[in-house]
């Protein structure tokens, strides 16, 4: 036994033991491009926070005919639109409607979709079976047309576009993470920890989820510019968020129609959600590499 | 000496299709003594792995008993099962894919702790792991280390530490030392044999490799198509085999040394399907001794004395 | 006795892979020998480098990481890597031919397997044959290894491991190549299949003249079946000779002697095995002098630093430090 044992340190060990949330900082730090992405997403962020300290609400949504279609310049950093109202207060306010479709519905989708996929993945059988013909049914459905449908029929708020995106994407995430949970479900590990007395709710949370995250994250973050963007179909047609208030998509839309001319119209808005969604690709790409401790270092 | 481990008639059936079962594990009567290790040999598909999974609780068996410690565990309720269930710990095959690739060391051997509520803190928790680490002949420095980072041995190490941390009586290895090149296996079979010395452990070894089965066994079953075909101490098995399936197994073996090129018996054919297998004997189909009365209703063990059973015709006679 | 000609000639073969945090040495300047009509097995353990060595010879590395830094391989005298690509596709399957270790994953799922076989034949078909005769080179490949012929409208997954490794093997042998390289050939399958397998494989050798490669790390296999062996350790040939020398012959490499020993003996009752001490090297960050030195029981101080000796006697070679003295090597040598 001794001659086979690994030489071992006498005395009191100096070894710690590293937290998994150290150990992941740690590796996430060492990404420079996520690390953009984050200061990027913070900056975005702070600027919604402090929207009204930066410039006030009413520039937003003022109309001043004798401005129209203005062209960027030290009064008016982004021009101004065809209503005169001026571009830069327009999506540093837009940026709290925006985000919030676009996280929110994101963000609630994937909590909804991955824990249901998660069951469903792991528990299979008739329960499975059962919710995925559902969410098969509710998939049929167009996004944008189930969205409106559910506007129309619960009325015109925020809180219902929100609702309404979130219901229509769960679908989505619920397939991609059953389909990498049936992948991890397969695994000895999950059963060797069946066999060590783990219960069923902990492999879940602790072995399960972890190992099958890595595809719902990137097509989470990617998702958010998409969400943005779905959420301005469904002002263009007059059931989401109500003009005047500034929201991106919303602006992207009404552009349209000056875009030869005015091009700065929609390059700004565009350039808003465009960011948004770079920083959080990166942060996503980030996170799921700082996850998986076979990429380190 | 008193069996630690006992199935009675242990049954396990798996529903294919709509109304057929396959017969992973059909009828076996196991016993092994505290501090003993049974081995059991076949080829893959013959429920080797099914039965060491069975008599460990992680599947249901069908019908049939399991004894373990005194405690009937298939009819026994949930709670007093948990409580059996930390006696029992199992030896995975593959070290690559038994292990959590996102937990490091510490995580892996301290989660059966963890889990089972063990220690109040976790301090406790931290020695116990770096106990076990060298109990298992693991450096501390690995304990931050995740599972790819170290080779095949290592890993394997990690899988025997968590085996033990729960100080069990019984463990069940299935195919431990397979997936090893062999200057590792030889590494983890001496440590298998030194826990079960300095721990008392009983031992159900599954493997299809008769070398390392030999070595490390005191008595060893033969299945064949989920039913026990042979059974009797190793040194009796290898030296007097009854059965022409443990003839035919063990005249397949090849052995490191040249000009041991002796015409082998080989055996016709492959293995027949498990799926409602008929009565009668399961090797008949390949066998050459094959008679009338082969066939047609299933085949007791006969028992020819010193603990060597074999469910043969030609047996007796 | 026959004059025996060199089919494949190894030279100093030396190959990395390189990857953007390392380089590692996979082969480091191995050379052997095979004549026509015999079979030399390769034996290692994991990561000998002896999978790279077989993939080499059909060129078939991965593009971006796998270098060749020197050496040649000369098969009926050509290099090999002085060939073009086409030249090199007619080489792989018509010349020479390779059994991968698992059967399950080497053959497609979505095609019968007698297609599979037909596909082999249609690449390499240059004198022209017609369908029929096509047809008829298939039904005589799935009699040669024992699989009745009319069940080649089968797929793949009709068919148990033992049968998938044969009809790999009819595969390989469909246009008659001189060399097959086996790497892992039996490993996946069971004892009496692998029985089966192996007996098949001495069969085809002794009907078709066909030369192996056998890249094994189960020293049974190796007595049974091969006429040579070398033994790899961390990319390099640290023994090698006839199977006599090996099994038979009084001196060995202390790796060869520490493999021999790992294994469990089923004619003696042994208490504890005697497994080889430590690790195989990483192969990115070898160690300087003999490359099993830290392992090895006999380790000098001359053996952590130049490379090692090595020991000749007829056909036997050994890498090693301990044989310096003992033999007239001049003579020899």
């Amino acid at each position: 036994m001794s001659k086979e044992k690994e030489v071992l340190k006498t005395g009191q060990s100096k070894i710690k033991k590293k937290s998994r949330s150290q150990e992941t900082w740690r590796r996430f730090r060492k990404n420079k491009l996520a690390l953009f992405g984050m200061i990027l997403f913070a900056v975005i962020l702070l600027v919604t926070i402090l929207a009204d300290v930066i410039v006030s609400y009413d520039v937003s949504v003022t109309q001043v005919a004798s401005e129209r279609l203005q062209s960027p310049s030290a009064s008016h950093w982004f021009g101004t639109d065809n209503y005169g109202r001026d571009l830069f207060a327009r999506i540093v306010h837009g940026s709290r409607n925006s985000l919030l479709v676009g996280f929110g519905s994101v963000i609630i989708g994937v909590t909804l979709g991955g824990m249901l996929g998660a069951v469903c993945g792991y528990l299979g059988g008739r329960f499975d079976a059962i919710v995925m013909r559902v969410l098969d049914s509710i998939m049929c459905i167009p996004t944008t047309m189930l969205a409106l449908a559910i506007v129309a029929a619960l009325g015109t708020s925020l809180g219902n576009v929100l609702m309404a995106m979130t219901i229509s994407s769960v679908p989505r995430y619920c397939r991609i993470i059953r389909s990498s949970v049936l992948g991890v479900t397969g695994q000895t590990y999950i059963e060797a920890a069946h066999s060590c007395g783990t219960p069923d709710f902990q492999i879940i949370l602790k072995h399960v989820l972890p190992n099958a995250i890595g595809p719902i994250i990137v097509q989470a973050t990617m998702a958010v510019g998409s969400a943005i963007i779905s959420a301005a179909g469904i002002s263009f047609v007059g059931m989401g968020i109500q003009p005047p208030a500034p929201e991106w998509g919303a602006m992207l839309n009404e552009a349209r129609t000056y875009m030869t001319m005015y091009p700065y119209m929609v390059l700004f808005p565009g350039l808003a959600i465009g960011f948004t969604a770079l920083s959080m690709n990166l942060m996503g790409d980030g996170l799921r590499d700082a996850l998986d401790p076979k990429l380190k270092d | 000496m008193k069996n630690l481990v006992e199935t009675v008639d242990l049954k396990k059936y798996f529903t294919v299709g709509t109304n057929r079962q396959l017969h992973a594990v059909d009828g076996i009567n196991l016993e092994i003594p505290e501090g003993q290790t049974l081995g059991v040999v076949g080829e893959s598909g013959c429920g080797k792995s099914t039965l060491g999974r069975v008599v460990m609780g992680l599947l249901p068996a069908t019908s049939g008993q399991i004894n373990l410690d005194g405690q009937d565990i298939v009819s026994c309720s949930k709670r007093e099962f948990k409580k059996v269930r930390r006696k029992v710990q199992m030896i995975f095959q593959d070290p690559y894919s038994s292990l959590d690739p996102r937990m490091s060391i510490y995580e892996l051997i301290a989660e059966p702790l963890i889990m089972n509520k063990v220690y109040s803190s976790n301090a406790e928790v931290l020695r116990r792991v770096q106990e076990l680490m060298e109990t298992v002949g693991l450096a501390e420095r690995y304990i931050n280390s995740y599972p790819h980072e170290l080779d095949g041995g290592r890993r394997q190490r990690i899988g025997v530490a968590r085996a033990l941390a729960l100080n069990p009586k019984f463990i069940v290895c299935d195919e431990p030392v397979s997936a090893l090149d062999v200057s590792i296996q030889a590494q983890i079979l001496n440590l298998l044999m030194d826990m079960q010395r300095d721990l008392g452990l009983t031992y159900l070894f599954i493997t299809h490799n008769l070398a390392v089965v030999k070595h490390i066994s005191d008595v060893i079953m033969v299945m064949y198509l989920g039913q026990c075909v042979e059974i009797a101490p190793s040194d009796e098995l290898f030296a007097n085999p009854k059965h022409p399936y443990t003839q035919a197994l063990l005249d397949a073996i090849l052995k490191p040394v040249l000009g041991s090129d002796k015409e082998r018996k080989l055996i016709r054919g492959e293995v027949t399907s498990p799926i409602d297998p008929p009565a009668g004997c399961r090797f008949a189909k390949r066998c050459e001794h094959c008679r009338p009365e082969c066939t047609g209703r299933d085949l007791k063990l006969v028992d020819l004395g010193d603990g060597h059973k074999v469910a043969c015709v030609l047996a007796g006679s | 006795m026959e004059e025996k000609k060199p089919l494949l000639e190894i030279e100093n073969l030396e190959v990395v892979y390189q990857t953007d945090e390392a380089t590692v040495h996979a082969v480091n300047g191995i050379s052997f020998s095979l004549n026509e009509k015999e079979t030399i097995g390769l034996v290692g353990e994991t990561g000998a480098g002896k999978t790279t060595t077989a993939l080499t010879i059909l060129r078939l590395l991965p593009e971006r990481t796998g270098r060749v830094l020197g050496g040649k391989i000369l098969f009926h005298g050509e290099n090999l890597f002085e060939k073009t690509i086409p030249e090199m596709r007619h080489v792989r399957g018509a010349e020479i031919s390779i059994i991968f270790q698992d059967p399950m994953t080497a053959l497609n799922p979505a095609l019968t397997v007698g297609d599979q076989v037909l596909e082999s034949l249609e690449i390499h078909n240059t004198a022209g044959k017609s369908k029929e005769e096509l047809n008829a080179r298939v039904d005589e490949l799935f009699n040669l290894v024992g699989i009745p012929a009319e069940r080649k409208k089968e797929y793949p997954h009709q068919f148990s491991g033992g049968m998938k490794q044969r009809i790999v093997i009819a595969i390989a042998l469909a246009c008659a190549p001189q060399l097959l390289i086996a790497d892992e050939p039996t490993t996946a399958l069971d004892v009496t299949i692998q029985a089966q397998v192996l007996k098949l494989m001495e069969t085809l050798k002794s009907e078709l003249g066909t030369s192996m490669i056998i890249i094994t790390h189960d020293l049974g296999v190796v007595a049974e079946t091969c006429d040579k062996v070398a033994v790899m350790y961390a990319g390099e040939i640290v023994e090698a000779g006839t199977a006599e020398d090996i099994f038979n012959g009084a001196v060995h490499h202390p790796y060869t002697v520490g493999l021999f020993n790992a294994i469990p003996n089923l004619d003696e009752k042994t208490e504890r095995l005697n497994p080889i001490d430590g690790l195989m090297p990483d192969p990115a960050n070898l160690p300087e002098g003999c490359k099993f030195g830290p392992r090895c029981p006999h380790c000098m101080e001359e053996c952590r630093q130049g490379a090692p000796y090595l020991y000749k006697e007829n056909e036997h070679r050994i890498l090693c430090n301990l044989y310096r003295k003992e033999v007239n090597d001049e003579k020899l040598g």
